[in-house]
């Protein structure tokens, strides 16, 4: 079941298999912990913000980009 | 890098359909538009991936670089953000590195058992249940994303483009050459991994 735990929160799971999860969990407090903190640690990865590029490696990468020998393809 | 040869293929025609097709007809001027396109996406990917930002500049500009040198064998048989992500994937495996952020080890489903944890909690913790955006703060995403530097490479690839990224378990799968079970039982690692960290960013600091 442990195994099994990130299918469920990503719906990957059968209904059976989910109301057994579900059903152990509300009766065990060590099971629906990990499953409410897991399920907080892939919100989280969920929503972290992106950084934007420096312009100065924005720059470079255009350089690059502009440089490269156009026989080599497309 | 080159796609699978299938002559019967349907072509998929996302948002960069044309864009490519105009490069690929010899307007190579566009491909510019291309990379910026998918820049910031592709930054914070490497600056994930990569330990320093050296190394993470390096890696956009080698994926950059192959995309555009085999942008001609692209077959619109995916969306063309999945083959961008699966030539930055392979450029990122293939700078094996060492580092000792990120050791080449095996994590054990056994180590994450909830009755392994040294107390059985009387409570859920605070963390799990505050609302999502009074939690989100610069500091947390800082810790959150030197826990995911600390993963060994081939666990971070895979909660990187699930969870950070957005690919489905099947896409994943593909830019990866894995199967979807093998995607799965490593995310599942992954994220028990860091749930424990963070389970320690917060108890740590009394949060």
């Amino acid at each position: 079941m442990f195994q099994q735990l990130s299918e469920y929160i990503d719906g990957e799971l059968d209904h059976v298999n989910c109301a057994e999860i579900e059903k152990h969990a509300n009766n065990c407090l060590a099971c629906f912990t990990c499953l409410a903190t897991l399920k907080r640690t892939v919100a989280i990865c969920k929503n972290i913000k992106d950084q934007p590029v420096p312009q100065e490696f924005s720059r470079k990468l255009k350089e690059i980009i502009q440089n490269i020998p156009k026989t080599t393809s497309p | 890098m080159t796609a699978e040869k299938n002559p019967n293929h349907k072509k998929i025609k996302d948002k960069d359909f044309e864009l490519i097709q105009a490069i690929n007809s010899g307007q190579t001027d566009k491909f510019h538009d291309l990379v910026k396109r998918y820049e910031q996406k592709l930054y914070n990917f490497s600056l994930r991936m990569c330990r320093d930002h050296s190394d993470a500049e390096d890696m956009i500009q080698e994926t950059f670089l192959n995309v555009f040198r085999y942008l001609k064998d692209f077959r619109y048989e995916t969306k063309f953000k999945n083959w961008l992500y699966k030539v930055a994937a392979s450029t990122c495996i293939k700078k094996r590195r060492k580092s000792k952020f990120a050791p080449d080890k095996e994590l054990s489903l056994d180590e994450f058992l909830p009755g392994n944890e040294t107390e059985v909690p009387d409570h859920v913790p605070e963390w799990a249940l505050m609302p999502l955006d009074k939690l989100l703060n610069h500091e947390l995403s800082s810790t959150i994303n030197q826990e995911i530097l600390s993963l060994p490479k081939k666990y971070r690839l895979v909660i990187v483009l699930r969870d950070i990224e957005g690919f489905s378990t099947a896409e994943t799968a593909q830019i990866l050459s894995l199967s979807p079970s093998n995607v799965k039982v490593r995310l599942h690692r992954a994220r028990l991994y860091l749930r424990d960290k963070l389970k320690g960013y917060f108890e740590n600091d009394l949060r």
